[in-house]
C-alpha cells in the first residue's frame, strides 16, 4: 500500500468523518423551516418487537417526546443486523442481561430470561407497521412492549395483543408485511444496521444508549419542550 | 482477604475502549477491587466483520460522546495492525511496571486525539515517555515472546467468554459492554458493599 493511501486510510478519511458530523447548519435550517411552515418535527425509531433494548427505547423515548412538537415514527423491523455475523445468538443472550439493567434506568423489571426469537413477534411488526401513524400507534407500542418484556414470560399469544389492538384502536388489527419489509430497507439506507435506532435531521443514534444526546438533539434542532 | 476482581477487556484500535479508559480504571480508585486490564486484538485482527455502516457510524458517534466526556477526538491516527499490536505488547510491560492505566490513557489519547501513529519508533516512544515507561524497556517487551503470549491469551478468553466486542468489564462472570455500561457496573459493584469509606 502506498504510503498516501495508507494515510489517507488511517487519518484523513477518519478525521474528514468526523469533522463532517459536526456540520450542524443545514439540519437545523431545515428543522427551522420546517416550524416556520407549521410543521412538526419527525423522529423515526426503528425497533424490534423482540428486542429488549427496543422495548426500553419506546418506553423512554415516548416519555421523552412528551411536550415536543415531534411525531414519534414507530418502524418496526423484524430482519436486522450485521449480515452473517458470528456473534448474533451470543448478542440475543445478552440483550437480555443487558435488558434487565436498562429496565431498571426507567424504574421497570425485565420480567424475561430468555430471548424472544424474531418470528414469534413478527405478527406484532406487521400490525403496527402497516397502522396511522400517531398517538394510538405509539399507546399500542408501548403497551405491548411493556406486556412483552416487561409483564410477561413464555408464549407469546396473538390473542391478548389483538385485544390491546382492538383497545388502542377500536378495529382489527391487518398484517402490513411489505410495510415491515420496506422499513428493512429504508434502515438499511438510512445507516443502521441494528436496532433500535433513533434518526432524526440527518442523524442516527442507537436509542437505548444515547438518550440524553437524542435530547439534546432535538433542543439544538429548536424541537424543545414547551 | 483478596480484593474482588474486575476484568477489563480493552482494544487499542477500538475508539469506544478509549472512552472507557478514565471511568474504567476510576473504578479502583472507587471500589475495593482489583482491575485487571487485559489487552486484545482489534476485532478485524480477530477474524470479524466491521462493516462500512458500522465504522462510519462508530467515528460519528464517538465524536459525540467525547464531547460529552470532555474528552479529545478527532486527529486519529487508525493503528489497525503493527500499531495495535506494538501498544499490546508494551500495555503488558506497562503492568508489569504498574504502570498500565498511565500507558492506557496515554496511548488512547495519541491515538484518538493527537494523531499519533504508534507503529513508528518516534510515536511509540512519545506515548511510553508520557506514560513514564523507561524506552528500552518497552523496546524488550515489543520482541519478548512471553509477552506475546500473555496477550494471545487475553484475546482467547474473550472469545472463550463469548464475547464480541470491546471493552468489556466482567466481574464474578457478568459482563459489562461498552463504555456506557460503566456506571452499571459501578451499581453492581455498590450492591456487592465493595465501595471505598
Amino acid at each position: 500500500m502506498s504510503k498516501l493511501r495508507d494515510r489517507a486510510e488511517r487519518e484523513i478519511g477518519p478525521r474528514v468523518i468526523v469533522a463532517a458530523s459536526t456540520v450542524t447548519a443545514p439540519a437545523r435550517a431545515a428543522a427551522a423551516a420546517r416550524r416556520a411552515t407549521g410543521r412538526s418535527g419527525r423522529l423515526e425509531l426503528y425497533f424490534g418487537f423482540d428486542d429488549p433494548a427496543s422495548a426500553f427505547a419506546v418506553i423512554d423515548l415516548a416519555r421523552r417526546l412528551e411536550g415536543r412538537k415531534v411525531i414519534f415514527d414507530l418502524l418496526p423491523v423484524v430482519v436486522r443486523g450485521i449480515a452473517d455475523d458470528p456473534a448474533l445468538e451470543r448478542k440475543r443472550i445478552y440483550g437480555v442481561t443487558d435488558g434487565r439493567r436498562l429496565a431498571r434506568r426507567i424504574g421497570l423489571t425485565l420480567s424475561r430470561s430468555e430471548p424472544i426469537d424474531p418470528q414469534q413477534t413478527a405478527f406484532l411488526a406487521g400490525w403496527a407497521a402497516g397502522a396511522p401513524r400517531g398517538a394510538a400507534l405509539t399507546r399500542f407500542c408501548v403497551a405491548a412492549c411493556s406486556r412483552l418484556w416487561f409483564e410477561s414470560d413464555g408464549p407469546i399469544g396473538e390473542g391478548r395483543y389483538e385485544e390491546l389492538w382492538r383497545e388502542c384502536f377500536g378495529a382489527a388489527p391487518f398484517t402490513d408485511e411489505a410495510a415491515v419489509r420496506a422499513n428493512e430497507k429504508q434502515m438499511t439506507r438510512r445507516g443502521p444496521y441494528e436496532t433500535p435506532a433513533a434518526s432524526i435531521g440527518g442523524r442516527w443514534f442507537f436509542a437505548q444508549d444515547r438518550s440524553a444526546q437524542i435530547a439534546d438533539w432535538l433542543d439544538e434542532l429548536g424541537w424543545t419542550v414547551k | 482477604m483478596a480484593a474482588a476482581r474486575v476484568d477489563y477487556f480493552y482494544s487499542f484500535r477500538s475508539p469506544y475502549s478509549y472512552l472507557s479508559a478514565p471511568r474504567g480504571f476510576a473504578l479502583a480508585d472507587e471500589f475495593e477491587i482489583d482491575l485487571h486490564f487485559r489487552g486484545v486484538l482489534p476485532m478485524m485482527m480477530r477474524g470479524e466483520s466491521v462493516p462500512v455502516a458500522k465504522r462510519l457510524h462508530t467515528m460519528r458517534d464517538v465524536k459525540r460522546e467525547a464531547d460529552r466526556l470532555g474528552m479529545p477526538f478527532g486527529r486519529i491516527h487508525d493503528p489497525l495492525g503493527d500499531g495495535a499490536t506494538r501498544c499490546l505488547a508494551v500495555s503488558e510491560y506497562a503492568i508489569d511496571q504498574g504502570r498500565a492505566r498511565e500507558f492506557v490513557l496515554a496511548a488512547g489519547l495519541g491515538i484518538w486525539g493527537e494523531a499519533t501513529d504508534p507503529a513508528t519508533e518516534e510515536g511509540l516512544r512519545r506515548i511510553c515517555e508520557a506514560a513514564g515507561l523507561d524506552w528500552d524497556g518497552c523496546k524488550a517487551a515489543l520482541i519478548d515472546p512471553l509477552i506475546a503470549a500473555r496477550v494471545e491469551a487475553n484475546t482467547n478468553e474473550l472469545v472463550e467468554i463469548g464475547h464480541w466486542g470491546v471493552p468489556v468489564f466482567v466481574f464474578e462472570g457478568e459482563q459489562f459492554w461498552g463504555q456506557d455500561r460503566i456506571d452499571d457496573l459501578a451499581l453492581v459493584l455498590s450492591d456487592a458493599g465493595l465501595a471505598r469509606r
